[in-house]
């Protein structure tokens, strides 16, 4: 099972796309990210999968269902969820609320939204410690923690991650990277934007390569791993 | 100026009743001025029309219909509710997706459009003349050698458990957290699924069904005119500041605070006082304290 973006064009105005005819594929169970200079599309291409921004043209699959220009409620339902750039905990809510609010596409069936606020305070003890503070209050590690937490709540298949380590201090970069370790462990299909190419590529399994808002290369992370000062150089 | 005249309880009495009911028009108001502007970032200058339309909604449905006080609000309620959702999906929501950094000024100055349009339209439709009602329940309660008539304590326990509601609303429920999410961010919020748009026309909705009940429940003080709006508007906006912007519980202390002030300062100083005291207060708490008087750290609805 897969996401699979064929072709996608996308842009903030219709004279100027982003994105031009961007081709990628994506397997459950890994980790595939993309790479590439600044301003070459790579958050673009998340938001305009997540439907943030409407497709001019290409299609986007996911699980063998077509899910082109959905609205993010509709994307959550077939089991796509988006961490999406910066901060994004709700500051003057609780930790529980904030959960809460991941359960909202789900909210009529109170079971699911039960079970789900278990199953996250189960993986993640220090959010059910701190259930009833503030969300604002907590470290910029465990409000991180949240975010990721809050967007396993409904159960998704597919996690579109946009920037998780940015802004966050080495030691805290590593304990996001072992918490994506433990979604892919997991099942998750895991499509990851991150400045941090170092700590990208050693959990990816996939890479691909984009430029000025078109595919360049792609491949197996392995091959990647040992060309990547060439390609940085490239880019410079 | 007598201050000894403060020293008689029924004179205080009556003057605390008094800043209490005007208080009650000043708490709502805020309360919905406060919701509109701390979630959608709207400042509504419209938001006296909206008070005046519950005034003629009110007057048409008890005067000329004769249906009872309750349904009179529960229309205005109900009225105000649909035409707030209207104002923001067809003129502020278009507005929004074209908007920019501007956004402040574009959306107040469509609604300072909206006003002239609603009261003209009102001259208009129903023409310049006031229609009030005399009383809405007969009677009056005495205590303490003062008499408080039915109508009073009606727009307070009204208010009181109004305001009340929309904080619990706001505070407990999945549709009231969405709404205070939105509020504080909207991009993660829509990340989540809600529907950033329809928080946007409900909470508008809800903001101008309370300024709707408050023309409704003041009919027997303020009768139904085109212009009536303009001054709860203007008060509204002071105690949104003493309260602090987006701050509900401190629109509802500052309404009653600045109706109970107000009540005082009519009684001791000459009429026009009144106002120049509440300006006076509104700069000094944006000087001193801009956040509000009872501003918490961070706190959002």
């Amino acid at each position: 099972m897969s996401l699979t973006i064929s072709g996608l064009t996308a842009g903030y105005t219709r004279e100027v796309p982003i994105l031009s005819g961007v081709n990628l594929r994506a397997e459950e169970g890994m980790v595939t990210t993309i790479i590439g200079p600044n301003g070459a599309g790579k958050s673009t291409l998340l938001r305009a999968v997540f439907g943030y921004l409407k497709p001019a043209s290409g299609t986007v699959e996911h699980f063998g269902r077509t899910v082109t220009g959905l609205e993010p409620e509709q994307m959550l339902t077939e089991g796509v969820a988006y961490l999406i750039q910066g901060r994004s905990v709700f500051p003057s809510m609780t930790v529980a609320e904030n959960l809460e609010l991941g359960c909202w596409t789900i909210r009529r069936d109170r079971r699911r939204v039960l079970d789900a606020l278990a199953r996250a305070y189960e993986q993640y003890p220090r959010m059910a410690e701190k259930r009833n503070a503030r969300a604002g209050s907590l470290s910029g590690g465990e409000q991180r923690m949240l975010e990721i937490a809050r967007i396993t709540m409904t159960n998704p298949r597919t996690l579109l991650l946009d920037e998780p380590s940015v802004g966050l201090m080495p030691s805290l970069v590593e304990e996001v990277y072992q918490q994506i370790g433990a979604l892919k462990k997991a099942g998750y299909l895991i499509l990851l934007v991150d400045q941090n190419i170092r700590k990208a590529l050693q959990i990816a399994d996939y890479v691909y390569v984009l430029k000025m808002g078109a595919n360049s290369h792609h491949g197996p992370a392995a091959e990647f791993k040992h060309r990547l000062a060439d390609i940085i150089k490239e880019w410079i | 100026m007598d201050f000894s005249l403060l020293l008689d309880p029924s004179i205080l009495l009556e003057l605390l009743a008094q800043g209490l009911v005007r208080g009650s028009m000043y708490a709502l108001m805020a309360v919905g001025l406060s919701l509109i502007f701390g979630i959608l970032n709207v400042v509504n200058f419209a938001h006296g029309e909206l008070f005046m339309i519950g005034a003629y909604v009110m007057y048409f449905v008890v005067a000329s219909l004769g249906f009872p006080i309750l349904a009179g609000i529960a229309a205005a309620a109900v009225v105000l509710f649909v035409v707030g959702m209207l104002i923001e999906r067809v003129l502020i929501d278009p507005l929004r997706r074209r908007s920019g950094r501007g956004w402040l000024l574009d959306a107040f100055v469509l609604t300072i459009g909206l006003t002239v349009v609603f009261q003209n339209l009102a001259t208009e439709l129903v023409g310049s003349r006031r229609q009030g009602l005399v009383e809405m329940i007969p009677g009056s309660l005495d205590i303490m050698g003062i008499s408080l008539s039915y109508d009073r304590l009606v727009i307070l326990a009204a208010t009181l458990v109004v305001g009340a509601g929309v904080w619990l609303f706001v505070r407990y429920t999945p549709l009231g957290k969405a709404i205070r999410a939105t509020g504080q961010d909207a991009e993660a919020a829509r990340a989540l699924g809600i529907s950033v748009r329809q928080i946007y026309m409900i909470t508008f909705g809800i903001g101008a069904s309370l300024a709707g009940i408050s023309g409704a429940l003041l009919i027997t003080i303020f009768p139904a005119y085109p212009t009536v709006g303009m001054l709860p508007a203007m008060k509204s906006f002071a105690v949104v500041v003493l309260g602090g912007l987006g701050n509900l519980p401190g629109a509802i202390v500052g309404g009653f605070l600045l109706g109970i002030i107000e009540a005082f300062a009519v009684f001791f100083l000459a009429a026009g006082w009144q106002h120049v005291l509440t300006a006076a207060l509104v700069v000094l708490v944006l000087v001193i304290r801009p956040q509000g008087l009872f501003a918490v750290q961070g706190a959002r609805p």
